[in-house]
C-alpha cells in the first residue's frame, strides 16, 4: 500500500522516493497505519488483592487509536480513553462501591486516558511511556504491548497485547478508609487484549 | 487422660479437636453478625476475609477430626440408653458432622459464585469451586444461612443431651470429653 513495494521504478527513483517518504512521514502519514478498537472483541481487565484473594474487573467501553508503520516497524501513536463508568466486576454491589466518590467517582471523573509521549521498540513488541490521568490526577505510565498484524478474510486487523502494573493511590483512587493498602491491595494489574480495525486519521 | 481414645474416654487429640472447633463457631456468629451489620465496605470486607478463613480453618479440622475417629476406638454410649436415645445420640453426632463440612463448604461455593474468592489468612489463595453465578450465589446464602440455624438447633440438642447426661444421669458422657477430670 506504499510506493516502497513498487520495485519497477529506477534505484535513483527509488531513494527519492524514500527521501520524501521520510521527510513527510508524520505530515501526510503515508506510511502510517490508523487502528481503532474492534470492541466485541477486545478486553481491558485488571485484578487486584482483596484480602488476600486476586479479584478481577473490567471496563466495557474503552476507544483505542494506535498509528502503526505498515511493516510494524515503528508505531508513533497510542491514545486510549477508558469510559470509567462501564467498570463492571460482575457484582452490583462492588461496581457500585467502586464508582463511588472514594474511589474511580465515576460522576466527576468519567474517563481515564493515557497518551503516549514516546513509543520506543523493544525485544519483544513496543513500550509506550506517556501520561496516564485516572481520577484527574496524571502520571508518568509504562505501558508495554505486542503487536501482531494479521489478515482476516482479506480485511487487515492487529491485535495488541500486554499488561502494565500501577499503584491505586498514585491516583488517588482509595479515599478515607480506602486508603490503608491492608484490606484491598495498592497493586492493580492491568491486562489489555485488543483487537484492531484500521481507522480514518 | 491418653492421646488416642479409648473405649472408654476421648484422648487429648479429639478433645482439643472438639473444644478448638467450638471455639471457633463461636467466632464465626460474632464475624458474622458483626460483617451482617455493615454497609459494604473496608470494615465488612475485613470481617467477612476473617470469617472466610476461620471456615477453611474449621474445614481442616473436621477432616482431621473424623480421620482421627476413623483411626481410633469410639468411647462407647453407656448401657442405660433406650434404643430410640441410641439412634437419636448418632443422629445427633452425624448431623454435627455432615454441617462442618457443609457450613464451610457451602460459604466456600458461595464466594466463588459472587466473584470474591476465598484467601486463607492471605497466605494461601483458594480456587473458585464454581464460576461466577448470581442465581447461585443468591441460593448459597440462603443454604448457609439455613445450614447455620439447622447447626444451632443440633449443637443445642447435643449441649443440652450432655448435660442432661451430666446432672440428671450422672454418667461420665459429659466428663469423658473433659480435659482435667477424672471418670467416675
Amino acid at each position: 500500500m506504499t510506493p516502497m513495494t513498487d520495485r519497477s521504478g529506477t534505484g535513483l527513483h527509488a531513494v527519492l522516493v524514500t527521501a520524501f517518504l521520510s521527510t513527510t512521514a508524520f505530515a501526510a502519514d503515508p506510511g502510517v497505519t490508523h487502528y481503532s478498537v474492534d470492541p466485541a472483541k477486545s478486553s481491558l481487565e485488571f485484578s487486584f488483592v482483596q484480602a488476600g484473594a486476586q479479584n478481577k474487573g473490567k471496563f466495557t467501553k474503552f476507544p483505542v487509536a494506535l498509528d502503526i508503520s505498515p511493516d510494524g516497524g515503528a508505531a508513533t501513536r497510542l491514545d486510549v480513553t477508558v469510559d470509567m463508568t462501564t467498570y463492571d466486576s460482575g457484582d452490583k454491589d462492588r461496581d457500585d462501591t467502586l464508582r463511588g466518590p472514594d474511589l474511580f467517582s465515576v460522576a466527576k471523573f468519567p474517563q481515564a486516558h493515557f497518551t503516549a509521549t514516546q513509543i520506543t521498540k523493544t525485544a519483544t513488541g513496543f513500550d509506550a511511556v506517556g501520561k496516564l490521568t485516572i481520577r484527574g490526577v496524571s502520571r508518568d505510565q509504562h505501558v508495554p504491548f505486542t503487536f501482531r498484524a494479521a489478515n482476516e478474510q482479506g480485511h487487515a486487523v492487529g491485535y495488541l497485547t500486554g499488561k502494565t502494573t500501577l499503584h491505586r493511590l498514585d491516583f488517588g483512587v482509595g479515599q478515607g478508609e480506602w486508603k490503608s493498602t491492608e484490606w484491598v491491595g495498592n497493586d492493580v494489574t492491568v491486562s489489555y487484549n485488543v483487537r484492531l480495525v484500521p481507522a480514518a486519521p | 487422660m491418653t492421646i488416642r481414645n479409648t473405649t472408654l474416654r476421648w484422648g487429648s487429640v479429639a478433645q482439643t479437636l472438639h473444644w478448638l472447633i467450638v471455639t471457633l463457631l463461636i467466632v464465626q456468629v460474632v464475624l458474622a453478625s458483626l460483617a451482617d451489620d455493615l454497609p459494604l465496605g473496608m470494615k465488612k470486607l475485613a470481617m467477612l476475609a476473617r470469617h472466610k478463613s476461620v471456615g477453611i480453618t474449621i474445614l481442616g479440622l473436621a477432616v482431621l477430626r473424623l480421620l482421627w475417629r476413623w483411626l481410633n476406638p469410639t468411647p462407647e454410649l453407656p448401657d442405660t440408653l433406650k434404643p430410640y436415645e441410641r439412634v437419636l445420640a448418632n443422629l445427633t453426632h452425624a448431623a454435627l458432622y455432615l454441617l462442618l463440612f457443609a457450613m464451610p463448604l457451602s460459604g466456600w461455593v458461595m464466594s466463588s459464585a459472587r466473584g470474591f474468592p476465598v484467601s486463607w489468612f492471605g497466605f494461601i489463595q483458594l480456587p473458585d469451586l464454581v464460576p461466577k453465578n448470581k442465581p447461585l450465589y443468591d441460593a448459597m446464602l440462603e443454604t448457609h444461612e439455613t445450614l447455620a440455624w439447622t447447626l444451632g438447633a443440633v449443637v443445642f440438642l447435643h449441649v443440652a443431651a450432655a448435660l442432661k447426661h451430666h446432672f440428671m444421669l450422672k454418667d461420665n458422657v459429659l466428663r469423658r470429653m473433659l480435659p482435667f477430670t477424672k471418670t467416675r
